[in-house]
């Protein structure tokens, strides 16, 4: 299914491209250029699926996340391989455009995943949802893409596909897993202090965050 | 095949597998082996609703598939076929089914065309042993896969080969390949049906039918999807009546191999064929002769501009980056070309010691990664030729053949085989004939030779052949009488080399323009030229206004409003080191021209100008007052003074002593390669020598380039958790090699404390970092 391509949150864009405080105008015209190309070419895709009961996917972490949903949202959204011919041709022509390609799309990507919730929510009224967990959070393995694919038909249906290493092709991708639940759920609980591979995360050594 | 009347395909297979339990996600072809009765079962019941040509239960019956089920495609194919035979009998055809391998080809992902090809030769040699009687290559989103597949039945059978494509309703794959090209291209290399199949439904599906229809001659298949799937559910709206309905519709526009996909079942197909007229009403048309790649076709009914630059005659740079492997400096080539408005790119890697068969499929497959132009593929090496139609995203050009027997009877064939267009060059065995009729003779002897090769008229180019004008000048005049006998009396069409009319004059654009212009006139269509000589792009321009081919001078304006916007950059004061620190490239260029004939020493302005700003722009980057793109953007300013250096050195001598050389790479697995490039646009700034060899690279590769090129300092960049183990693993390989070099390393995902963990000598956090330890390690 076809997606509207989203505003660019600039903000999130620039926080990718490592600019602190007030954008340099130079920046921010780039950006601007970078965001008119990828809205012209760009067509963000998304599917999904309701799985009741949820897929058993290895790992302790998801099996927490969807403790007391009966039903479990996989979804995925691609910004397709439109997005990715700018970038290979701006890495042999102009590199301070390709970088800030590379930004924004990831920043589009983000946004398309808010769209996308946001339409498979109405197709549940009055129920409550976790946020959202991707392979690679927490002790969910990558490998788990593979499957993701598979259940959601991906391939045949927007183009997304999983490369030997598990990478999603085209890259500016997203699989996630919603937990869907009938009763209210407990606050979210989140972040680094709960996950079980904090000793041995690589974002974490660096000062990031998977998203967890 | 009779396609003077209906064929009737068969409707879903995993639907109907789902409906019966197939737990979602299954492979469905395994039940060949595991339970061929139920397969057999669902092709009876498609046969009895009228099925006359059923498809096999192997749509993903591939070694990349099937890997890790503990069964080999071949098992899989033998028992599918078998399955599907027992249902057909003798009057129903068993198409070998084969759909899409389930991973991206580069340049979008990693699996190389050869590799792609040899896992379909795999399943067309199984279907073929197994009995089937037809080849079925459907689902394809990207036309280059589906090239592979076509090649690899067409190399290893003799059956009728058919090959749809899933489009979306923007009329274009996911690969962004449209029917223009589809036709193209599939119609070139001998598909004997093509079409459209899943993705839509047939409302969706007609308007592109419509549109495929005019573009082909083949028979047109189209095999729709019950309409569109519920998200929620997977389960598709249409029912069988409407769909009927609506295959009757598109039958109308010319299809005449029907048949159900996804969401289809035997009651789908029964009321198809109740509703299907009598006879098909498919009318022959004759589209505009084209050249394609897999995402752009270009039609040969203008002037279309041949980018020359790609060549190393003449050219010292390119030699170098030929014989040195960097294929960087060919795709910036390659897209400063497409970027100045040329429509096909001439690709020559001919130089004497190089492996031409080599170079150039490295070339084309470099080149057609960062431009959607199709290709012209330049050697007089039959085997490089080959080399590169294989490998070519699209319908090429060959340049060249000529009128010499030998010539014709080597070429030609390729060129069918691989259904690329042709430039015939018009000398032969006695040399090249002085006057414009002994041109035509030749031309005419060419085209008579292509055509009993099977090649189509409108694929014989004619190159009449540029020479010197200060050594031949009558024959100026011969050449574009030439021009003009052959495009009235052959109507073909006809290339010249623009260029070499000026050898050996000063200010030679002045005369090419001129004799472009004379040679446009005389009726040449496809000029070979520098493209990044705005003179000769706007000669072109205009002769496309004064010929009334650019309607309205419409491309004309738009050039024109371009140009005014590029030079209303700032015109204030501005020196070298400033132009460098704000990324302003041309400024950086003319500045340091102007420095240069001002009599400023050229290492003073390396290392007195411009290494100190770029070490001020990277200075001010640590501190985090300038950001990545300003950096970048001042690397591309510093690169464009370089240049001009490099060209003064080249012209007196001499020239700056190289560092290094300093191998890079992204290792094997991972194709995000942003990181890994800004690392060597900043240290070729620095006067590295970098041997980039580019991302998904083998351990072994990095090994023996490091061997080879005896680099004391290799770069490596992940960006995966997953592929961190394939840089674990490079390391541990360096080592083991005993090679003495450092490594240094770098990722979103690595630490110092992991880089040391897996035995980097470095970990460099950006592209400053890395600019450090190559001059604290080799100055």
């Amino acid at each position: 299914m076809i997606l509207p391509c989203p505003p660019l949150d600039r903000s999130e864009a620039l926080r990718y491209l490592g600019v602190r405080g007030e954008a340099p105008d130079d920046v921010t015209a780039l950006l601007s250029k970078a965001e008119a190309l990828l809205c012209e070419k760009v067509k963000p895709r998304y599917v999904w699926r309701a799985l009741d009961p949820p897929p058993k996917f290895p790992g302790e972490d998801l099996k927490r996340h969807l403790a007391g949903c009966r039903t479990a949202v996989l979804f995925a959204v691609t910004l397709g391989q439109e997005s990715e011919e700018l970038f290979r041709r701006a890495q042999s022509g102009d590199m301070a455009l390709a970088v800030t390609l590379d930004a924004a799309a990831s920043a589009l990507t983000e946004s398309c995943c808010d769209l996308a919730e946001a339409e498979i929510r109405k197709a549940f009224p009055d129920r409550y949802f976790t946020f959202r967990f991707s392979p690679g959070y927490g002790d969910l393995p990558l490998s788990v893409q593979r499957d993701m694919i598979r259940l959601l038909n991906a391939e045949r249906l927007i183009g997304l596909t999983v490369s030997p290493s598990d990478m999603l092709l085209p890259q500016k991708s997203v699989t996630a897993i919603l937990g869907v639940s009938d009763a209210e759920l407990p606050k979210a609980r989140r972040g680094c202090a709960l996950c079980r591979m904090r000793e041995q995360c690589q974002y974490r050594k660096a000062g990031e965050h998977c998203g967890f | 095949m009779d396609f003077n009347r209906f064929w009737i395909l068969d409707g879903a297979m995993g639907t109907m597998l789902q409906a019966d339990g197939l737990p979602l996600g299954d492979r469905p072809e395994l039940l060949n082996l595991t339970d061929p009765d139920r397969i057999t079962a669902i092709h009876r019941a498609y046969i009895e609703a009228g099925a006359e040509i059923i498809y096999t239960n192997t749509f993903g019956a591939n070694g990349h598939k099937l890997a890790g089920t503990g069964h080999t495609p071949a098992e899989v194919i033998s028992a599918g076929v078998a399955a599907a035979k027992k249902a057909a009998g003798d009057t129903v055809l068993t198409a070998l089914d084969i759909g899409p391998i389930g991973e991206l080809l580069e340049p979008a992902g990693t699996l190389l065309f050869e590799e792609a090809y040899r896992l379909f030769a795999e399943q067309v040699t199984a279907g073929v042993e197994a009995g089937c009687d037809l080849i079925v290559i459907e689902t394809m989103s990207d036309l280059y896969e589906a090239k592979a597949a076509l090649l690899a039945a067409k190399e290893h059978s003799s059956l009728p080969v058919f090959v749809t494509l899933s489009f979306e309703e923007t009329g274009r794959t996911f690969a962004g390949c449209g029917v223009d090209s589809m036709a193209v291209l599939l119609g070139a290399l001998g598909a004997d049906a093509i079409g459209i199949n899943c993705s839509l439904g047939p409302r969706e599906i007609r308007p592109i039918l419509e549109k495929l229809a005019k573009e082909t001659s083949l028979p047109l298949i189209v095999k729709a999807n019950a309409g569109l799937p519920d998200p929620a559910t997977g389960a598709y709206g249409v029912s069988a009546e409407e769909f009927a309905n609506e295959m009757a519709a598109i039958a109308d526009c010319g299809a005449v191999i029907l048949g159900g996909c996804c969401g289809t079942t035997p009651a789908y197909l029964k009321a198809l064929r109740a509703r299907l007229p009598e006879k098909p009403c498919r009318k022959a048309v004759s589209p505009v002769p084209a050249l394609c790649t897999a995402t752009r076709t270009v039609r040969l009914n203008n002037i279309r501009v041949i980018g020359e630059r790609i060549n190393p005659t003449g050219k010292k740079r390119m030699q170098q980056a030929l014989r040195e492997g960097d294929f960087s400096y060919l795709r910036q080539q390659a897209v400063a070309q497409a970027e100045a408005g040329a429509d096909i790119l001439d690709i020559n890697v001919g130089l004497p010691g190089i492996d031409e068969v080599e170079t150039i499929r490295r070339a084309v497959r470099a080149v057609q990664s960062v431009t959607d132009l199709p290709l012209q593929i330049d050697s007089s090496e039959p085997a490089a030729i080959e080399a590169a139609l294989r490998l070519c995203n699209g319908k090429p050009i060959v340049n060249s053949v000529n009128g010499k027997q030998e010539s014709l009877h080597t070429v030609l064939p390729l060129v069918k085989k691989y259904g690329a267009a042709v430039v015939g060059l018009t000398l032969d065995e006695n040399g090249i004939p002085p006057t414009a009729e002994e041109r035509l003779a030749i031309a005419r002897k060419i085209l008579s030779a292509a055509e009993e090769y099977g090649i189509p008229k409108e694929d014989v180019l004619i190159d009449c052949l540029t020479l010197a004008v200060s050594v031949q000048q009558k024959e100026a005049g011969e050449t574009l009488r030439a021009v003009r006998m052959v495009r009235e009396e052959l109507g073909l069409q006809t290339v010249l080399g623009v260029s070499n009319i000026s050898f050996g004059l000063p200010e030679r654009v002045e005369i090419n323009r001129s004799f472009l212009t004379l040679a446009l006139q005389a009726g040449l269509t496809l000029p070979i030229l520098n493209p990044n000589i705005p003179a000769m792009m706007d000669t072109v321009a205009a002769f496309r206004v004064l010929s009334g081919k650019d309607a309205g001078a419409e491309a004309y304006l738009v050039l024109m409003a371009e140009r005014t916007e590029a030079e209303k950059t700032e015109t204030e004061a501005l020196t070298l080191p400033h132009a460098v620190e704000k990324g302003l490239d041309t400024h950086a260029a003319d500045l340091c021209r102007a420095a240069l004939q001002n009599g400023d020493d050229p290492f003073y302005l390396i290392n007195g100008v411009l290494i100190p700003a770029l070490d001020r722009v990277g200075d001010r980057f640590g501190e985090g007052k300038l950001f990545l793109p300003q950096l970048l953007r001042s690397a591309a300013a510093a690169t464009a003074a370089f240049g001009v250096l490099q060209e003064h050195f080249a012209k007196t001598g001499g020239g700056a002593p190289t560092k290094g050389p300093i191998v890079i790479a992204t290792v094997e697995g991972d194709i995000h390669d942003i990181g890994k490039n800004i690392v060597r646009v900043i240290l070729e700034n620095y006067g590295y020598r970098m041997i980039d060899l580019g991302r998904d690279v083998p351990v072994q590769t990095v090994v023996d380039a490091v061997r080879e090129y005896k680099a004391p300092l290799v770069g490596l960049s992940a960006l995966m958790t997953t592929t961190l183990k394939s840089m674990e693993k490079t390391i541990r390989a360096l080592h083991e090699a005993e090679l003495p070099c450092k490594i240094f390393v770098g990722g979103a995902v690595l630490t110092p404390e992991y880089a040391e963990e897996i035995g980097a000598d470095y970990y460099a956090k950006d592209a400053k970092a890395s600019v450090d330890i190559a001059k604290r390690l080799l100055g």
